[in-house]
C-alpha cells in the first residue's frame, strides 16, 4: 500500500487530502500534521449551535466540516493525524463496525504501549489511558472509499477545546473544561515533559507504520501526484466555501457533548405549556451526574427541583421515567402546565430504556 | 419473523445494505431494518434530503451516522422521494427504539414498482440472507 508522509501541512491540506484521495478512490495510509491550529465539525453538525464562530473569528481560528463523523474539535500540530483509506470492497475492512474500530485502533495503542502508557481499545471507538481517553477517530464512507482517520495526542489544549466550543454561558464552559481535563489525556500528560520530549513526531510517525504495516502489509512511501493535488484544489473550492461550511442548519435547540466513550454532557431545553425547562448534565459511564435544572416554570414548592436534581444524581439513565413517576407520586409537587411528559422529554438522552 | 434475535417482518422487501421497503399504496415507504440498527448502535444524526430528489436504485442518497461512522443510504429502487421523516432530525434514535414504525425514514414514488422483484423478499430469501449475514458479522 501507498505510504504518504507528508510532515507538517497546511491546516485545510491537513484535511483535503484524505477527502480527495477517497474520492479518487485511492488506497493508502496518511501520516501528518498541521501546521496550524483549526477547528473542524462532523457532517451532520450544525457549526453555529456547536462552535464559537465568533471568538474563532476573533481568534483566526478556520473553521472546515469534514465528510466523517463525530463531533467539533480543536486540532493543532500537537495532534499527529493517520488518515487510512481503503476502497470500500477491500477484504481487510471487517464487516462490523465495532471490529473496524477494534482492528485499525491496534498500531496507535501499540505504539502508545511501546511508549510506556497502558493504552487499550475501549469499545466503540476509543482509545484510552487509565480512564481518559488519548486518542480520537471517525470513519466516512467517502466516494467508492472508506476513511479512518484518527491522532496520537502528544499535546491538547484543553482551554482552547473549551473556547471554540459554543456553549450556553460561561458556567457550562466551566464545566466542558473540567469534564476535558479529567477525562481526555496526552503523550505529555502520561510520560511527563522530560521523558515524552524524547519521542518526536518523526519517531512516533516511524513506529505508526511499523505498526500499521502489520495490518496493511509493506507501505511504500510516495509523495502526492498530480492528480491528488488537483481534486484537492478541486474540493477546496467546495468544501471552504460558506455554503458547505454551513449547509445543515438545525432546528435542535439541545446540546449534547461527547467528552469520549461513556462520559456526554447534555443541555437540554424543552417547551412545555407553563413555560421552558432546561436541564444540565452529565452522563458518566450510564449514570446521571451533576444535574442542574432551570427555566422559566412555576414549580410549587419552589424548591421542589433541587430534590428532583438529587434523585437524578448518581442514577442510571435508564431509570429516568420512574424517577420522574416517582418524584410526583412521593412528593406534594405541583408544576402548571409542565407534566410528567414534559420531564421525560427533557431527560430523554435517546438511549433505549 | 424471529431470526437468531433479529426482527425481520416477512411483509417487508429488504436491500443488501439492510434498508426495507413496504408498499404503501402507490408508494414505497423504507427505513433501516432491525439487524442493521443492532450493529449500528446509537443512531446520532440521519441526513433529510428534500423531497422532490431523484433516486437511482443502488446509489447513494442520504447519509446516516452512529459510533462516529458517517455512513451511506443507498436507494432501494429508482424513483422520487417524496416524503421524509422530520421527526428522525429530533430524534435519530427512532430508529433504534422502532425501526419499522416511528422510526421509518423515507417515502418512494417509484418509477417502476417492478424493481421490487430484485429485493430479498419472502421467509426463506430473508432467513438465508440473514444467517449468512450473522455468520459473515461474526467472523470478522
Amino acid at each position: 500500500m501507498d505510504l504518504y508522509l507528508l510532515g507538517k501541512q497546511s491546516w485545510d491540506d491537513s484535511q483535503l487530502v484524505y477527502h480527495a484521495m477517497a474520492k479518487l478512490g485511492r488506497e493508502g495510509l496518511i501520516l501528518l500534521s498541521p501546521r496550524s491550529p483549526y477547528v473542524c465539525i462532523g457532517f451532520h453538525q450544525d457549526l453555529f449551535k456547536e462552535v464559537d464562530v465568533d471568538f474563532c473569528r476573533s481568534h483566526r481560528i478556520p473553521m472546515f466540516r469534514r465528510d466523517v463523523g463525530g463531533g467539533a474539535v480543536y486540532l493543532d500540530g500537537n495532534q499527529l493525524f493517520f488518515q487510512m483509506i481503503l476502497k470500500r470492497d477491500d477484504p481487510r475492512i471487517p464487516a462490523s463496525k465495532e471490529m473496524f474500530y477494534k482492528k485499525f485502533l491496534q498500531p496507535a495503542i501499540h505504539v502508545y504501549r511501546r511508549l510506556g502508557i497502558a493504552a487499550e481499545y475501549k469499545p466503540i471507538n476509543d482509545v484510552i489511558a487509565g480512564n481518559r481517553k488519548i486518542s480520537g477517530s471517525g470513519v466516512g464512507e467517502i466516494g467508492p472509499s472508506v476513511v479512518f482517520v484518527g491522532n496520537l495526542i502528544v499535546d491538547f489544549n484543553h482551554d482552547m477545546m473549551a473556547h471554540v466550543l459554543k456553549v450556553p454561558d460561561e458556567k457550562f464552559r466551566d464545566k466542558v473544561y473540567r469534564t476535558l481535563k479529567e477525562n481526555l489525556s496526552t503523550i505529555r500528560q502520561e510520560l511527563g515533559e522530560e521523558n515524552a520530549i524524547k519521542w518526536n513526531e518523526d519517531r512516533l510517525n516511524e513506529m505508526m507504520i511499523e505498526e500499521f504495516s502489520k495490518l496493511l502489509g509493506p507501505l511504500n512511501p510516495r509523495p502526492l501526484d498530480e492528480p491528488v493535488r488537483n481534486k484537492m484544489d478541486e474540493l477546496r473550492d467546495i468544501m471552504e466555501s460558506d455554503a458547505w461550511l454551513t449547509k445543515i442548519q438545525s432546528r435542535i435547540s439541545s446540546l449534547k457533548l461527547k467528552i469520549r466513550d461513556g462520559v456526554h454532557l447534555f443541555q437540554k431545553v424543552h417547551k412545555g405549556n407553563g413555560g421552558l425547562i432546561r436541564a444540565d448534565f452529565e452522563i458518566h459511564e450510564d449514570r446521571f451526574a451533576g444535574v442542574s435544572i432551570s427555566g422559566d416554570f412555576f414549580c410549587y414548592p419552589p424548591d421542589a427541583v433541587r430534590i428532583l436534581e438529587s434523585m437524578f444524581e448518581g442514577a442510571k439513565r435508564s431509570e429516568f421515567k420512574a424517577l420522574i413517576d416517582a418524584f410526583y407520586s412521593d412528593h406534594s409537587v405541583e408544576t402548571p402546565g409542565i407534566s410528567i411528559d414534559d420531564w421525560v422529554m427533557l431527560f430523554d438522552t435517546g438511549e433505549k430504556a | 419473523m424471529d431470526i437468531e434475535g433479529y426482527n425481520m417482518p416477512e411483509d417487508r422487501y429488504y436491500e443488501e445494505g439492510h434498508c426495507w421497503v413496504k408498499e404503501e399504496g402507490a408508494l414505497l415507504m423504507m427505513g433501516m431494518d432491525d439487524f442493521a440498527q443492532k450493529l449500528a448502535g446509537e443512531i446520532v444524526y440521519v441526513q433529510l434530503p428534500e423531497p422532490g430528489k431523484t433516486l437511482t436504485a443502488g446509489k447513494r442518497f442520504a447519509k446516516v451516522e452512529s459510533g462516529k461512522w458517517l455512513g451511506k443510504i443507498n436507494a432501494p429502487v429508482t424513483g422520487e422521494l417524496v416524503e421524509v421523516n422530520d421527526e428522525l432530525e429530533n430524534t435519530p434514535g427512532l430508529i433504534n427504539q422502532d425501526c419499522y414504525g416511528k422510526g421509518w425514514m423515507f417515502k418512494i414514488k417509484p418509477s417502476d414498482k417492478a424493481e421490487l422483484s430484485m429485493l430479498i423478499h419472502g421467509p426463506d430469501a430473508i432467513r438465508k440472507w440473514i444467517l449468512a449475514d450473522i455468520k459473515k458479522f461474526a467472523k470478522t
